[in-house]
């Protein structure tokens, strides 16, 4: 059978950051457990310009022309309009053919492996088909509510075929269920609400993480100790690792891909960007898994193993470095916080 | 009240989301953004479509304080401060106007290169007007 | 050629005026015009009337020229709205050559009118952002000082120029619009005052930029054989020129000239038969400090890139040997787009005919003038040489 996998990728993390301190200057405290700082876009991004630029960037790495492309996913649960076609703006920009399937996941936070899948099955499916998934997300609350708190912004862009592999995937399991309550936009409404019923939540969470993962290394055959890298959703720093032990990871297989200790909950792009920063940091023949999740809820896990050491420039680190801090006023005002 | 109408926009995609020029049939040289007849010959309008790198180099900047933007542009000004416009000589020979974007205004230069990028230029009747502005680009010589 | 002449001018103040439209300082222009007609005028023999208008805040943008010409009793002849952003004034007055030339009027009308001040801010920038290239140059999030500046920069960049040179333009202007009774500000300013401005648009400060204003000015322009009848004391036009030239900077073979500039001024300069070498005295378009100092350049006065060197030098103080904007040029006379143009004229025919309000502010002995009108960052300019 034919191997799918990711033959391109580019990470993107906006220029600004804010610290923890500011936070807690602004509000007594910071209420993000174990985020430092998180990354804030600028008042001409959105997450299209972002998508834009990490689709573009993920096939120059292989190189490949945008024309080739004939399956474009793009997801976000901060989309710029609530009604209208948003991959557009994207293919339109990057010269994807206009012929390419496109498709818009925005609906909660496991929108970034939604698409991924969604795309790498297109690629089994397409005699040459080449597709390339966009994770762009700057998630927003009332300034009012510590749900904002940890809120960052990023994106990750992979472009999947069946040639020139970095990452063969091995497999996908999902698990969907009922729940509500937490982290939910009702209709009308522009920012997130969620009734912080804590302990109902976590529940949720790890149910769909571990059923989800567990499937899937059940299906492969595979010991959780055989992956290297293992990245899980990060709506903090700290919530991946309240579950990890349940599917039988430690704290250093979470390392490479840890991100929002310095970029925040990244929303539908967390585990892509998350995922980006582990390949960063692979060897040949790691095996990495990556979990999702999304309130409402559901997880999806993809296992990835890694077949080659090209890497993207500029790698996610050197953009991590390259930063400027604002400070929280300039901060609610980038964030459109003031009408 | 708007100023460019959104099919007035919306013609130009072309060139602010991918930076289409015309490379005159009968002279070769590259008009950005296009005309009519080719303004390095007035002689022909006899194009065919060329992409443009987005590559390019600083020619002129300005920085546009407090006051000095344009009603569209004066929520931008008052979030995130002075902005640089500048006008940029494209690899492929013409100069463009743009804004730069991520970058610290006190870092432009002139003869720095900047690299095109997709940006949220401003927002008018509930309309995300995207386009092209300039960013540095450390890997350009 | 001296087969056209201008045998009246008159100006309204210039300034802020919330109790007068375009009807009535359109009247006041005219009335004034009237009254400095020596002797035999008669409205009746007005045959045409060009009337530079950029827009006045959208609200009468069809037959304007109509309206004010019907307001001040002259109904039921040619009229024409001369649009070309701030070189609408400078355009009338040709209109209003070129028609006498070609003998199909003997007794026009060049005038133009602009009302600033009735709209927000917000709205006054919309009208003024108009005149560049409106997809490109405004969408890149700039005004007509961004432009300006974009330019100054290069400038400076270049040639050296420096923020004094600027700013000295500004003083300059100052200084003599204190002279001026019908200037929007009759006051001085120190270099001190004009450095330490707030930044508008770097490297240009609100001191470097001209305002918004009200006002109006009107020309009578004849045949230059009938000029005799209405005065002793004519003022000729010798000479005319103008160049469009491509709206946007980025597209201009040259980043720091107005091309537009150059060629109007070489067509005038021919017509007329002299040089910049010849010119005694000239009002130039100063929308911005650095429009003065280009001006200086494109028109010949001095080497390109030498303008700094210039104003430092003093030539063009009003005791210099090529006064300037004595009038206090669009920086402090004030600058209401459509009337600029032939309220320039309307200076030039009073320092020529030694009829300039104070005697401060004459020019003493000048017998060749020229005047310099810019549209937007120089898609049009004219330029008009003038003699006794």
């Amino acid at each position: 059978m034919m191997s799918v996998g990711i033959s391109g990728y580019s990470a993107y993390v906006p220029r600004l950051r804010i610290k923890k301190e500011d936070y807690a200057k602004a509000w007594g405290s910071f209420q993000a457990a174990g985020v430092a700082e998180k990354s804030v876009m600028g008042f001409d991004e959105d997450v299209l310009t972002a998508a834009a630029k990490v689709s573009r960037k993920a096939l120059e790495s292989v190189p490949l022309p945008p024309g080739n492309v004939t399956r474009f996913a793009f997801a976000s649960t901060t989309a710029p309009y609530l009604e209208k076609l948003l991959s557009g703006t994207v293919l339109v920009n990057v010269g994807m053919p206009n012929g390419a399937f496109a498709s818009d996941h925005t609906t909660s936070t496991r929108a970034g492996t939604e698409a991924f899948i969604s795309a790498f099955e297109h690629v089994k499916a397409t005699q040459g088909g080449v597709a390339v998934v966009a994770a762009a997300d700057a998630p927003r609350a009332s300034m009012w509510d510590p749900l904002e708190h940890p809120m960052g912004a990023g994106a990750a862009g992979f472009v999947l075929s069946s040639d020139n592999l970095i990452a063969e995937v091995e497999g996908y399991s999902s698990y969907v269920m009922e729940h509500f309550g937490e982290r939910f936009r009702p209709t009308g409404g522009d920012l997130l609400q969620d009734l912080s019923v804590k302990k109902f939540f976590a529940t949720a969470f790890m149910t769909c993480t571990t059923k989800a993962c567990g499937a899937l290394v059940k299906k492969l055959g595979a010991k959780p100790e055989e992956y290297a890298h293992v990245v899980i959703q990060q709506p903090d720093a700290k919530t991946p690792g309240s579950v990890a032990g349940k599917m039988l990871f430690n704290d250093a297989q979470m390392a490479s891909g840890l991100v929002s200790t310095n970029l925040g909950d990244l929303g539908a792009a967390s585990t892509p960007v998350g995922l980006a920063a582990a390949l960063d940091s692979a060897k040949v023949g790691d095996r990495i898994m990556v979990v999702s999740y999304g309130s409402g809820a559901g997880s999806d896990a993809i296992s990835l193993k890694v077949v080659s050491d090209r890497k993207p420039v500029p790698g996610f680190k050197e953009q991590l470095e390259k930063k400027e801090y604002i400070d929280y006023i300039q901060y609610v005002k980038l964030k459109g916080a003031l009408k | 009240m708007a100023h460019v109408s959104v099919p007035m926009y919306w013609r130009t995609i072309p060139q602010r989301y991918k930076m289409v020029g015309q490379k005159c049939k009968k002279c070769g040289a590259v008009n950005f953004p296009p005309k009519g007849v080719c303004k390095h010959c007035n002689a022909s309008s006899d194009f065919e479509e060329l992409q443009l790198s987005g590559n390019g180099k600083v020619h002129t900047f300005v920085l546009i304080g407090a006051g000095g933007a344009p009603p569209e542009f004066a929520e931008q000004m008052k979030a995130g401060g002075s902005y640089p416009v500048a006008i940029v000589e494209l690899a492929e020979g013409p100069k463009v106007i743009g804004q730069m974007t991520d970058v610290n205004p006190k870092d432009v230069k002139f003869g720095m290169s900047v690299k095109a990028e997709l940006k949220k230029i401003y927002t008018e009747e509930g309309v995300i007007r995207y386009g092209f502005k300039f960013a540095p680009d450390a890997e350009g010589k | 050629m001296k087969r056209v002449a201008i045998v009246g001018a008159g100006q309204s103040k210039y300034g802020e005026f919330p109790e007068k439209g375009i009807k009535e300082l359109f009247f006041d222009a005219y009335k004034d015009m009237s009254s400095s007609v020596d002797k035999n005028f008669d409205p009746r023999q007005i045959e045409s009337a060009y009337v530079g208008n950029l827009g006045s805040g959208g609200f009468q943008l069809g037959n304007m020229s109509a309206l004010v010409a019907e307001f001040v009793g002259l109904p039921y002849i040619h009229t024409v709205r001369v649009e070309n952003a701030c070189a609408s004034g400078g355009y009338a007055l040709v209109a209003a050559v070129m028609d006498v030339l070609s003998g199909a009027h003997k007794m026009v009308l060049a005038g133009g009118v602009e009302k600033m001040t009735d709209v927000s801010g917000m709205k006054q920038k919309y009208w003024l952002g108009v005149s560049g290239d409106t997809e490109y140059e405004r969408l890149a999030g700039t005004t007509f000082a961004g432009l300006y500046a974009l330019i100054a920069h290069r400038h400076m960049h270049e040639f050296g120029t420096k923020r004094e040179h600027l700013s000295s333009v500004a003083v300059k202007n100052h200084k003599n619009g204190a002279q001026n009774p019908k200037a929007q500000f009759q006051r001085e300013i120190t270099l001190e005052q004009a450095m330490k401005a707030p930044v508008v648009a770097y490297p240009l400060n609100l001191f470097d930029c001209c305002s918004t204003t009200d006002g109006a000015s009107s020309l009578l322009v004849c045949d230059a054989e009938v000029a005799k009848e209405y005065t002793d004391t004519p003022v000729y036009v010798s000479g005319f020129g103008t160049s469009s030239d491509y709206l946007a900077i980025h597209d201009r073979l040259n980043t720091v000239t107005l091309e537009g500039t150059k060629r109007a001024s070489q067509s005038a300069y021919k017509m007329a038969g002299l040089t910049a070498k010849d010119i005694q005295l000239a009002e130039v378009h100063d929308c911005f400090t650095i429009a003065e100092l280009l001006a200086y350049e494109d028109l010949g006065f001095c080497e390109k890139g030498k303008a700094g060197q210039f104003i430092e030098e003093g030539h063009t103080k009003i005791d210099g040997d090529k006064p300037v904007n004595v009038s206090g040029g669009l920086k402090s006379k004030g600058h209401p787009i459509g009337s600029t143009g032939t309220g320039q004229a309307y200076e030039m025919f009073n320092q020529l005919r030694g009829t300039a309000q104070k005697p401060t502010r004459q020019v003493k002995g000048v017998e060749r003038g020229l005047v310099h009108n810019v549209g937007g960052s120089g898609g049009t300019v004219s330029v008009s040489i003038l003699v006794r």
